[in-house]
């Protein structure tokens, strides 16, 4: 597993997605209140930008009648056909074993230890955490 | 492999492209192409397709270009609108039949001009016969217009004489004759036999019973014995349905064949001489091989054409909607089918 830094913690507050090219695959990488996750911007079903889509809750129900709303802001749709994913995990909601896009581990490290050939793209500051995926 | 797509969506960044061309005094009336109590909740457009400068899905040229003509490799594209063809189940047949005009002058005008790849289908207003006959007679023998287009959603079956000024119209001058959804249920249409289901997932689930209906009515009432040379395309509706509503309809035809005297031979191969399917949204049964044997149910080599609906929720990539298959099949169904019932070559011609 090969790390890549993607930004500085401040450059992707809570609710937003970064899109990035890492070996050849694009892969977003999201904030979920602080926490970082990223998944290959590639939908199972027909191979659209799953990772363009609406960033989003989701409808739970028990029993028949109810509808509760659940975790705004953790499920992403993709863009063409709508179907619903887990940003934490990659897994789909209507068949999370079965049907999935690649997750990959997020981590925040320290600036000075990051000490990849285009961390020098961005202004040094030892004191700022980055976000680095682990493709 | 060359990609003919029946099915793409273009609208207008500004939509004065269509209003201007209206007569003012329709403008003035504030008429609105019906709307209804379904809707899409997770937007019709797909998300991706709006355009760099706030374009709606479709309304961005270079965006539709890029992303589906370049991206999908699509040879030609067939323009069916942005839900226009919705103005066939407003109660007022005047504007219907304005707007169609300038919808009609304001595509010739703008897209087909744009690209090579770009084939026009004219928006017709079913709710006056007569008059989408001039219209036909009028516009239809551009070369880049390749087909007569209208809503599926009805008050009168469409095979019913009503509509026979239409299709003649159309046989004349060379074009089939395409029905597109959406407005079932909507304006002075008839919703479905069951009644009103509570979701657009019920509704939009519901759309091939209006087809199954539509094409049981083309094919008893007579309209290619009438018609021989016309071609009907069916898009958007489906088609796992077609072998049982087919074969129940052949079956009956033998015991009841009387009640539909001008009839010379079974109804199912009527429907395969002149019935045409566009396949968007690609049905996806349990295993993906039982699309094969449908397909062979259906004669698909002579009755499926591709279609994506790009830029809308539910649509498909040439490339991942079927499974596997074999190249003489696919051909069919990517162009060689499209190529025998669109007239493509009379825009060589007239330019000849």
């Amino acid at each position: 597993m090969k790390r890549h830094v993607v930004c500085k913690v401040a450059e992707l507050p809570p609710g937003e997605r970064r899109l990035i090219e890492v070996e050849g695959k694009s892969i977003g990488v999201f904030n979920l209140h602080g926490e970082y996750f990223a998944l290959r911007n590639l939908c199972p079903h027909q191979f659209a930008p799953l990772c363009l889509g609406k960033v989003t809750g989701y409808c739970e129900s028990s029993p028949v009648g109810e509808f509760r709303w659940a975790r705004e802001g953790e499920i992403i749709r993709c863009p063409w056909h709508a179907w619903e994913f887990d940003i934490k995990t990659g897994r789909s909601i209507f068949n999370p074993h079965k049907v999935r896009t690649k997750a990959y581990p997020v981590t925040v490290e320290k600036a000075d230890e990051s000490a990849e050939p285009h961390v020098e793209v961005f202004p040094v500051s030892v004191e700022e955490d980055w976000v680095v995926v682990n493709v | 492999m060359k990609i003919i797509d029946s099915d793409v969506h273009q609208t207008w960044a500004n939509p004065d492209e269509v209003m201007k061309r209206l007569p003012r005094y329709f403008r003035a009336e504030k008429y609105q192409i019906p709307g209804g109590n379904y809707v899409n909740p997770v937007s019709v457009g797909r998300l991706d397709a709006q355009g760099p400068n706030g374009e709606p899905p479709g309304g961005s040229y270079e965006m539709m270009r890029d992303q589906h003509l370049n991206a999908q490799g699509i040879s030609a594209a067939i323009l069916t609108g942005d839900g226009i063809q919705g103005l066939g189940v407003h109660p007022h047949a005047e504007f219907a039949k304005a707007l169609a005009r300038a919808y009609n002058e304001a595509l010739i005008e703008t897209w087909l001009t744009w690209d090579e790849r770009m084939w026009g289908a004219l928006i017709v207003a079913p709710q006056d016969p007569a008059a989408t006959a001039q219209e036909i007679r009028r516009l239809g023998g551009h070369p880049r217009i390749v087909s007569v287009l209208m809503t599926s959603a009805t008050r009168i079956p469409l095979g019913q004489s009503y509509y026979w000024p239409i299709y003649e119209a159309a046989a004349e001058m060379g074009l089939p004759v395409s029905v597109h959804p959406g407005n079932e249920g909507k304006g002075i249409s008839n919703g479905f036999i069951a009644g009103d289901p509570s979701t657009y997932l019920e509704w939009h689930t519901n759309l091939p019973q209006n087809y199954m209906g539509q094409v049981v009515s083309l094919l008893c009432e007579g309209v290619f014995e009438k018609f021989p040379t016309l071609k009907f395309v069916a898009i958007e509706g489906g088609i796992a349905w077609i072998p049982g509503v087919l074969w129940r309809l052949d079956k009956n035809w033998k015991a009841l064949r009387s009640s539909v005297p001008w009839l010379q031979r079974l109804p199912s191969e009527y429907l395969f001489d002149h019935l045409r399917f566009t396949t968007q949204p690609a049905e996806e049964p349990e295993r993906p091989e039982m699309l094969l044997q449908l397909f062979e149910m259906i004669h698909a080599e002579r009755t499926l054409m591709f279609s994506s609906d790009y830029p809308h929720w539910d649509n498909d990539a040439p490339r991942h909607a079927f499974p596997r298959m074999p190249d003489a099949l696919l051909a069919r169904i990517m162009h060689k089918t499209a190529e025998e019932t669109y007239p493509f070559a009379k825009a060589e011609r007239g330019a000849s």
